[in-house]
């Protein structure tokens, strides 16, 4: 027979003004299963949680109902005290007198009979409530951090000065992502190479980090804590050991006109490269697509003139398996090439640019030098056009959300412009400035009142070539829709950004969720921006939607935290309200009959297929099992089982059902 | 006491603890007043509420029923709610093809910032129950037998 | 006839099967036969009396172990075999799956894939008759349906022949066998009969494929079938459900589009 305690708090007038508390407690003690019940000023109190711990183990309670504000405030509180009398935590429960009962109604029989039939139906909940052990699982301490541009680099750093180790991969050969591609970053005009390179340098020398380049990831299987990572590490036809960076096969590549990656498509490079002269690690790697050797069979001249023969074709990919405890996705995004937009030529005229080419324009290390030049003619531009919003806000062109950081860019652009040519003159067709961060609006100020760049408020319809020229046709708002008609050199699209080719097909490895643009999903849009849904795997960055570079470096330090956070335990400790099938004796063993309808509902990937096998190895059954360190509890298994063979702790199909029985029967 | 002759609706509300669970605690703090016809029963997400406690709920007495949880989307568990929103949506219409009144049955996603809305939710409830009366129909069949009934 | 007769004998003759499900001449009509002799073939019948479904002898512990079957299957009965091969209750190399076509050809399929290819071509059509009274019942008024069903239901006495015929109830411990809680009371009475209807009717949600053996073997012949063609109906229209082509994604209720309809929402 159960000994359920009952313990009805007046939570000083907050209760007792509305409900009879002293009535409450008389009319629950008449409960069959009720040992013991009394009411009290302030139950959370200390002297309140004496009276429960006392009670507890005068009377050898099984169970106990607290009869007062919401769990949602103190049931940790009162599962702790009775944890502390020798009561298993879990045979605890609250009824909801304050927030659901004394603070909605006004004071008279009916709330006080309503309170009273709440907390019968919590005590028939507790009669049947099974106390529940908190679940351990094991945790390795190595994180995966996917993606080495500045939140990668700063997550990993992060990670490994707190004494974790880390592995870092990256598709490219080389760490730094786009920031590497910037030549200036706003507000302050830093150069970015400068600081971004020292951090590049300190992953590639860390003792804690493991980095890969020219690597992606394969596949992820297992669970938080206990992930098994397999990295495809592709063949770069160098042996590393044997490079020295010198870089001589570099100079006597006879393959030079690959178009540039790391310049947007504005330079070249040769087959065997080192994508730029910063690169971590600063050894090439060789091209297969374009390589002589690999298309034709002829050449290898590369392998002539490396002085240590670290040149090694026919160098197969390699696929290596890790064991890991959780992963940093920090993969970036990218931005809309100029073919886009038909209206602005399709990306046939060659002076009409996107914001990542002029950052290659304008950076020393690029084609040009740091000159902003043609690509057509290599001419110096005297009359420039910034577009703004080029794709962005635009559902007509299926991307309505605003890619945050081009305003920015583009003031930043016209600034150097105008500090590169003297005399030039720039435009900036613009719908809105946003300029939301520290020191941002003083910027783009600066740009319109010191660097004189002429700001236009209007869009674009169209830009064409003639007679050598780009003709820019648009329109100021601020003038009454007056047309604007200008003969630019150039003109620089500042694209929306978007997610990164290949997002798609690496979040389903990895089962996050990503949304109809194929940014990642956060956990919740306000409180959890750096988790996924699936536990132990953080996301960083501008994978998770375009953003700035201060943003991404904190939100990178965020998840890092994340990281250290789970693994400054050995074991990781959840709660045990999760689901479980049953199972019995043979030939039974289980009511479960396979019919994997809870798999498919899971959005945890928590259930698993086990096959039952007598002695000689046969199946004879295969049934539904519960991975512990995955389920979160939500019930939706349960409740699709026909033959109720998955039961949830806490919320067991007994409990509910005793509750809702002991509402209704007064 | 209250008014015996006067018809006062039994309603129970099946509500999901992550969002209107703590949107009615929301209603509490905010002291907005609502009538007391109904009691709430808690569950970690709308997936987990099973149909046959709402008929189990119409036989032991009840007038009736809210079912309420996150919005979609906004699941704490991803997806809860949008199964317990196909499950519903199959119930209803096999309830409302059996005859059984789905008026008394209401479903709502009420968000943990929407204090005031669960408590117009719950006095529209009230006062459309109260005009619909007593589920008699139900409560007559159930009640058939009633003595030889296990007590659970 | 003969052609199906021909290879049910070289089936068991060659022992590629120990037993082949069939249809026999009864006293009234058409009953499942188990012909395990190749003897016996000749009584082997086909034609469209044969209305039991014999997909649900295919799910039935005293196969476990006896070798490969042979199942002579109908359309309903070709839908059932898919559906359950969706929910892994069948394994493709323990049964051998046949079925007659209109000019008496026997297709013996590969497997599960093929079948499910073959069955495109047919479409489910409900008899006029069922159609109509669904319809009636459309039109009434909610408190006539209720006394309908009500009325209809009193004359169950909780024989559980709807559950034996099903070959979608296959579970090993049904829902009404569970008695902590009590989900469905499983006695008869106005309240179970009605309860057992309705969850049965949701058990089979996207999962029924309108063989109508459950009102068949109704020996009072309660119309309940309606309920799940009513539901495979309004099933096709919101979510697309077809029977005998399970959707690859999942069950209809273990899946969901975030567009799904909503109105009756607040």
């Amino acid at each position: 027979m159960s000994k359920i305690g009952v313990f009805i708090c007046h939570c000083g007038e907050n209760i007792n003004g509305t409900v009879d508390c002293h009535k409450v407690a008389e009319e629950i003690a008449k409960v069959e299963g009720v040992e013991y019940a009394l009411d009290y000023k302030y139950m959370c109190s200390d002297p309140g949680q004496t009276l429960i711990k006392q009670a507890i183990k005068e009377k050898g309670l099984d169970g106990v109902v607290v009869g007062s504000c919401s769990p949602r405030m103190h049931e940790p509180t009162f599962r702790r005290a009775c944890a502390e009398a020798g009561l298993n935590p879990y045979l605890c429960e609250m009824a909801n007198l304050r927030e659901h009962c004394s603070w909605v109604h006004e004071k008279g029989e009916a709330t006080t009979q309503k309170a009273i039939d709440l907390v019968k139906s919590l005590v028939e909940k507790v009669k049947r409530n099974k106390p529940l052990v908190n679940i351990e699982v094991p945790v390795t301490k190595k994180a995966l951090v996917i993606g080495g541009g500045i939140a990668g680099i700063q997550a990993s750093l992060d990670i490994a000065n707190a004494g974790h180790k880390v592995i870092l991969i990256e598709k490219d050969p080389s760490i730094g992502g786009h920031m590497s591609q910037l030549s200036e970053t706003f507000p302050t005009l830093d150069c970015s190479q400068c600081i971004l390179t020292p951090r590049m340098v300190e992953v590639a020398q860390h003792p804690n980090i493991t980095l890969y380049t020219y690597a992606e990831l394969e596949g992820l299987e297992g669970f938080i804590g206990n992930f098994k990572a397999s990295i495809r590490l592709k063949a770069k036809s160098i042996d590393e050991k044997l490079c020295t960076g010198c870089g001589l096969c570099t100079t006597k590549c006879p393959n030079k006109k690959i178009p540039s990656e790391f310049n947007a498509g504005l330079g070249t490079r040769t087959a065997i490269y080192v994508p730029f002269p910063q690169a971590v690690p600063n050894k090439p790697v060789i091209d297969k697509e374009h390589c002589t050797y690999y298309q034709k069979g002829k050449c290898r001249v590369c392998e002539k003139f490396c002085p240590t023969g670290a040149i090694t074709f026919n160098q197969e990919d390699r696929i290596i398996t890790e064991e890991i405890g959780a992963v940093v996705i920090t993969t970036g995004f990218n931005v809309l090439k100029t073919d886009y937009f038909p209206e602005y030529g399709y990306g046939k005229y060659k002076d009409v640019i996107n914001g990542l080419q002029f950052e290659r324009l304008a950076s020393a290390s690029g084609p040009t030098y740091g000159e902003i030049r043609r690509p057509s003619d290599g001419k110096i531009p005297q009359k420039i056009v910034f577009i703004a919003c080029a794709g962005s806000r635009d559902p007509a062109k299926g991307i309505p959300y605003c890619s945050k950081i081009c305003c920015m860019y583009t003031a930043k652009h016209a600034m150097l412009y105008q500090h590169k040519v003297h005399g030039g003159e720039s435009y900036v067709f613009y719908m809105d400035i946003r300029a939301a961060g520290k020191n941002y609006d003083e910027f783009v100020r600066r740009a319109i009142e010191e660097d004189g760049v002429n700001y236009v408020r209007g869009r674009v319809a169209r830009v064409y070539e003639k007679d050598g020229k780009l003709i820019v046709k648009g329109v100021d708002t601020l003038l009454g829709a007056k047309p604007v008609e200008i003969e630019a050199d150039m003109v620089v699209l500042a694209t929306a950004g978007i997610a990164n080719k290949g997002a798609e097909q690496l979040a389903q490895k990895l089962h996050v969720s990503y949304d109809s643009y194929n940014f990642f999903a956060e956990a919740h849009p306000k409180l959890k921006p750096v988790e996924t849904n699936t536990a132990g795997i953080f996301l960083a960055g501008a994978c998770q939607s375009p953003k700035d570079i201060p943003e991404t470096v904190g939100m990178a330090s965020g998840a890092a935290v994340k990281v250290a956070g789970l693994f400054s335990q050995d074991k990781l400790v959840r709660e045990p309200l999760i689901a479980v099938v049953n199972r019995s004796a043979p030939p039974i063993f289980s009511t479960c009959v396979g019919c994997f309808m809870c798999q498919t509902a899971c959005p945890y990937q928590a259930i698993e297929r086990e096959e039952i096998k007598n002695r000689n190895g046969e199946i004879i059954k295969t049934v539904a099992k519960i991975n512990p360190g995955l389920c979160q509890g939500c019930g939706t298994c349960v409740a699709f089982c026909r033959s109720k063979s998955i039961d949830i702790q806490g919320y067991s199909n007994e409990q509910v059902y005793a509750e809702v029985m002991a509402l209704l029967n007064n | 006491m209250d008014n015996i002759t006067e018809f006062e609706p039994k309603i129970v509300a099946f509500v999901c603890n992550w969002c209107t669970y703590a949107g009615a605690d929301l209603t509490g703090t905010s002291r907005l007043k609502y009538a007391t016809n109904f009691k709430i029963i808690r569950f970690p997400c709308t997936g987990r509420i099973d149909y046959m406690l709402l008929l189990k709920a119409f036989a032991e007495g009840a007038d009736g029923i809210i079912v309420s949880g996150c919005h979609p989307n906004d699941c704490h568990y991803t997806s809860g709610n949008f199964h317990a929103r196909r499950r519903w949506v199959v119930f209803r219409g096999l309830l409302d093809f059996f005859g059984i009144d789905v008026r008394r049955i209401c479903f709502s996603w009420v968000s943990a910032a929407e204090g005031g809305k669960w408590a117009d939710l719950v006095n529209s409830t009230v006062a459309e129950i109260r005009e619909l009366g007593a589920y008699k129909e139900y409560q007559k069949v159930a009640g058939y037998l009633e003595k030889e009934e296990c007590n659970e | 006839m003969n052609k199906l007769i021909e290879k049910a004998t070289s089936l068991l003759q060659e022992g590629v099967v120990t037993k082949v499900i069939g249809y026999e001449e009864g006293t009234e009509k058409p009953r499942p036969f188990f012909c395990e002799k190749a003897e016996d073939t000749s009584k082997l019948i086909y034609n469209s009396r044969c209305i039991n479904n014999l997909a649900v002898y295919l799910t039935k512990p005293e196969l476990l172990g006896t070798g490969k079957v042979a199942v002579v299957a109908t359309l309903p009965t070709l839908r059932s075999i898919v559906q359950l091969a969706f929910e892994n209750q069948l394994k493709e190399d323990k049964l051998v799956i046949l079925t007659v076509t209109d000019s008496e050809e026997v297709i013996e399929f590969a497997g599960f894939a093929e079948i499910e290819t073959y069955l495109k071509d047919f479409k489910l059509k409900i008899d006029q008759k069922e159609q109509d009274l669904i319809d009636k019942l459309e039109g009434m008024s909610k408190e006539e349906r209720w006394t309908f069903w009500v009325e209809e239901l009193s004359q169950c006495f909780k024989c559980y022949a709807c559950r034996a015929a099903c070959p979608m109830c296959y579970c090993t411990r049904c829902v009404v066998e569970v008695n902590c809680p009590q989900w469905v009371q499983p006695w008869a009475s106005p309240l179970g009969n009605i309860e057992w209807q309705i969850n049965r009717a949701m058990h089979l949600a996207g999962r029924c494929t309108g063989c109508g053996s459950c009102a068949e073997a109704c020996p009072v012949g309660i119309p309940i079938d309606l309920l799940t063609r009513k539901m495979m109906e309004d099933l096709g229209e919101e979510f697309g459900v077809v029977p005998g082509q399970p959707n690859k994604n999942g069950n209809v209720l273990s899946t969901f589009k975030p567009e799904d309809k909503e109105n009756f929402i607040r």
